[in-house]
């Protein structure tokens, strides 16, 4: 497989709002290719609204969010553009309880209209990659809560994303079964060399990174030693 | 996609097989009502050619062509017209055989060519004041022999044979002497139509229109749709079949409707998913479209399946299976299929359009 290059990340001066309720107030936030980096931070502090942000999935109220210097809301095609540069995993695993490990894997090649056979030899490397060949044709209730978030993994790398956005990827397992994740993420990251954004009210987590941002009310916390601005 | 779409239906079965019941519902009563009209075309084409004529000419502007009123001199009068070689006067008994109310009772010139050409399988060839002649279906039917009596009307016959015409309306009847035929229905002088056997070499449609020309007030009838749009019940069979079509378009469109939007905001989180992983609006909406084509076209086939057994149904429930008999054709499958299909495009376009609204978002927060 093609290692991707990471993606360079700027956010600036962002700003994003629910009705009344600041979601984030005028974050900048800088992460190069190269970059893990661990968002952290009390529930409710904004941590999910910069991921969707960074991801795609939301427009800043007002502030930039550019990805390699591009400001992915302003692409002709977002939808593309989302598939083409990022990789999701999310807290809770959505993988769609009616198809099989394999077939959930293949469901963003769906999208990139990737051809069926092709489509099989992608995700079945993926599987491999991540340690479940041998569970390809099993449906996610018959998998363990650690293996259906493999899987996710799997799926978030299925477009060779440069960017993999993590959303508390480890926030519903438990202690061991979330360090063989989160061991799966960073040495994913290391082979295949994306840029990683991990969310994660775990502070420990960020000892696998290369940095932490701290977030607290919607801003980045000032006494951060890695956050380069907060406005 | 085929396979997520197969998956999802396959994942909630009872509500995948109430929806479809439902279409199938719609879809079974147009194709039985379809079969049921081409029933009645395919009967009334016999009814055309009885006694194996070129045409029959009936009372303009009648409901029924049975209830048709025409003088007795009429049949002389067609005979010496151009083009005809030969007319023979009928008088048609409805509902008057005990046991059969379907049977037809035929009163014939017992030297006229209807007569004629009934071919005697079993018994003599003899029609009198108390003698008759019936069908073999009639005679299968209610285990008729010659020499056994029949009631018409309340009045008992002598069966002197059995006969095989090999059209349904003769073979499904029995056929008297015209003048008993007429004192039995007290219609002296009258008869219901005069069937023609025109010269060879003389074209159907144009003799008919001849004869309405020559005799005002009649209506000679050569062919068999001629026939299915002058009978009221075709008319409003069809008529009826129109507005099924409408009222099953609008229930079945609804019905896939809920159960698409239902199923969206289940699997909302689904949805935001394949938005979030790069399914283009557009793709998703076709997964939503998919799904509801795939339960129409379900309950379509269903539909087609109960249709044809209920033409048949049907046709014994209204007591007329001596004299129509079901007919499916590709056509009648087709319409059945076509009005499946359009129920799930009606019914999935608005449950895709509002996922194309969706945020991806919703993804992330799990709902």
């Amino acid at each position: 497989m093609k290692p991707p290059a990471g993606a360079d990340v700027l956010v600036d001066a962002a700003s994003k709002s629910f009705g009344r309720v600041a979601a984030l107030r005028h974050v900048s936030l800088q992460v190069t290719h190269s970059e893990a980096v661990v968002i952290t931070g009390p529930s409710g502090s904004g941590k999910s609204t910069l991921l969707a942000l960074i991801g795609g999935l939301q427009q800043p109220d007002a502030g930039r969010v550019l990805i390699d210097g591009r400001p992915i809301w302003q692409e002709p095609d977002v939808t593309r553009a989302r598939r083409e540069l990022v990789g999701f995993v999310f807290q809770r695993h959505l993988l769609l309880d009616a198809l099989s490990a394999r077939a959930n894997v293949e469901v963003p090649l769906i999208g990139a209209g990737m051809r069926r056979g092709e489509r099989r030899r992608r995700a079945q490397s993926l599987l491999v990659e991540v340690g479940l060949a041998h569970r390809a044709e099993h449906l996610p209730s018959q998998l363990s809560g650690g293996e259906r978030q493999r899987v996710a993994v799997a799926r978030a790398l299925a477009n060779q994303p440069r960017l993999l956005l993590a959303d508390e990827p480890t926030g519903a397992l438990d202690s061991v079964t979330s360090a063989r994740v989160l061991d799966l993420l960073f040495s994913l990251r290391d082979r295949l060399g994306m840029t990683l954004l991990v969310v994660s009210y775990d502070g420990s987590v960020g000892a696998r990174a290369n940095r932490t941002v701290t977030l607290v009310h919607g801003a980045i916390d000032a006494t951060s030693e890695t956050a380069l601005s907060s406005r | 996609m085929l396979a997520i779409i197969s998956a999802n239906l396959v994942r909630r079965p009872a509500r995948t097989l109430f929806t479809a019941s439902g279409i199938a519902v719609g879809v079974a009563t147009i194709v039985a009502l379809a079969s049921f009209t081409q029933g009645l075309r395919n009967t009334a084409a016999g009814f055309v050619h009885l006694g194996g004529s070129n045409l029959g000419v009936f009372q303009a502007g009648v409901s029924d062509p049975t209830s048709s009123v025409l003088p007795a001199s009429l049949a002389g009068r067609l005979q010496r017209s151009p083009g005809v070689a030969r007319a023979t006067p009928l008088l048609l008994i409805v509902e008057a055989v005990k046991g059969d109310a379907a049977a037809i009772t035929f009163g014939a010139d017992p030297g006229g060519f209807f007569a004629r050409r009934l071919v005697v399988v079993d018994g003599q060839r003899a029609l009198g004041a108390d003698a008759v002649l019936v069908g073999d279906r009639l005679a299968a039917s209610l285990r008729l022999r010659p020499g056994g009596v029949v009631s018409i009307k309340g009045h008992p016959y002598r069966i002197a044979g059995v006969y095989h015409s090999g059209i349904l309306f003769e073979d499904a009847g029995a056929v008297l002497a015209l003048a008993a035929a007429q004192e039995l229905a007290s219609r002296q002088g009258e008869e219901t139509s005069v069937v023609v056997e025109l010269t060879p070499g003389t074209r159907g449609a144009r003799a008919a229109k001849a004869i309405e020309r020559r005799f005002p007030g009649t209506q000679a009838i050569n062919d068999p749709e001629q026939a299915a749009r002058a009978g009221a019940n075709g008319t409003l069979i069809s008529k009826a079949i129109l507005v099924i079509v409408v009222i099953a378009l609008i229930v079945g469109a609804i019905s896939v409707a809920n159960t698409m939007a239902l199923s969206i905001l289940e699997r909302q989180g689904e949805l935001g998913l394949l938005s979030t992983v790069g399914w283009s609006p557009l793709r998703v909406a076709s997964l939503i479209l998919g799904e509801g084509i795939a339960v129409s076209v379900l309950g379509a086939a269903l539909g087609l399946l109960a249709g044809v057994i209920g033409g048949g149904l049907l046709v014994g429930a209204l007591g007329v299976r001596s004299y129509i008999s079901p007919s499916v054709t590709a056509w009648g499958l087709g319409r059945g299929l076509l009005v499946g299909v359009a129920i799930g495009v009606l019914g999935g376009i608005y449950p895709a359009w509002r996922v194309t609204r969706m945020t991806p978002l919703r993804a992330l927060s799990g709902t």
